[in-house]
């Protein structure tokens, strides 16, 4: 780990990110968008005022092969800097702290870390038929005396995690050189 | 300035014989300059992102194929873009 040095007899616990099924919602449109090109001709035959433009899009042209092949090249681009942030996106669970890490965009990170003997409350939310069945909803951590709370949404069985957490919560703390 | 008609729009053809730009530009050196521009910031996201993976990534596995992943389809793409030919992707492109 590159934000946080782990203390001595510290190990990661878990990692966990936002569940595949909002990754893959996310990459929505730009799968509708890398489809249009391939559709968009196929649907102007159906009007027929716009037929006739359905010939504009003929990718056998150097032109059009150039404009479609860069339509693309900036779709793919986009979706993968989409799964970049995806990735960078995690919550770590070690047995003497909980840290969460935020790539928001490019250059804008944020990394805030809870030492588990200051959490007081645990919090699930599931909301919604998809997400009960998928098994996806949010995870409220809510520390002792100042208003800190760690949010995570989105991620994954949230109840196996609040187990997790309140399993290390309640273990007896060891002992560090801090 | 208010009480003067609207003057036509005229391109900056003293700006671009400053910057030897032919006054009228073919439609070939239109789409050159323009796949210039799409590399140059396909190569400067891309450079961002491989950046963040590397220095981000907790020296995850995947931070290595994502890379190869992405670079392959991109030079595939580029290479459709200027030849027709996608490599291994070809058949699935018109």
């Amino acid at each position: 780990m590159k934000e946080f040095e782990l203390e001595p007899g510290e190990h990661i616990v878990k990692q966990v990110r936002k569940h595949w099924f909002l990754f893959l919602s996310g990459l929505l449109p730009y799968a509708i968008l890398a489809i249009i090109p391939f559709a968009l001709p196929k649907f102007l035959v159906f009007a027929p005022p716009l037929a006739h433009y359905a010939t504009f899009f003929e990718y056998q042209t150097p032109l059009m092969r150039a404009a479609f092949g860069v339509w693309l090249l900036i779709i793919w681009t986009g979706a993968w800097g989409a799964f970049t942030r995806y990735f960078l996106n995690v919550w770590v669970l070690t047995n003497k702290r909980i840290t969460t890490i935020k790539q928001r965009r490019f250059f804008y990170r944020e990394v805030a870390s809870l030492l588990l003997p200051r959490i007081q409350d645990v919090t699930t939310d599931v909301a919604g038929i998809l997400p009960s069945l998928l098994g996806i909803g949010d995870i409220k951590v809510q520390s002792a005396g100042a208003d800190v709370q760690f949010t995570m949404r989105g991620i994954p069985r949230p109840e196996q995690m609040r187990d997790l957490i309140l399993k290390y919560v309640s273990t007896k703390p060891q002992t560090t050189n801090i | 300035m208010v009480d003067q008609p609207l003057q036509p729009f005229a391109p900056p053809f003293a700006l671009f014989a400053q910057l030897h730009v032919p006054d009228t530009l073919s439609a070939g050196a239109a789409v050159t300059w323009a796949l210039y521009i799409v590399s140059a910031f396909w190569a400067l996201y891309t450079l961002v992102a491989i950046y963040h993976w590397l220095k981000y990534s907790h020296a995850s596995w995947v931070a290595f194929p994502a890379i190869a992943l992405h670079l392959f389809i991109s030079f595939a793409l580029m290479a459709y873009t200027l030849s027709g030919n996608a490599f291994s992707l070809t058949p699935y492109l018109p």
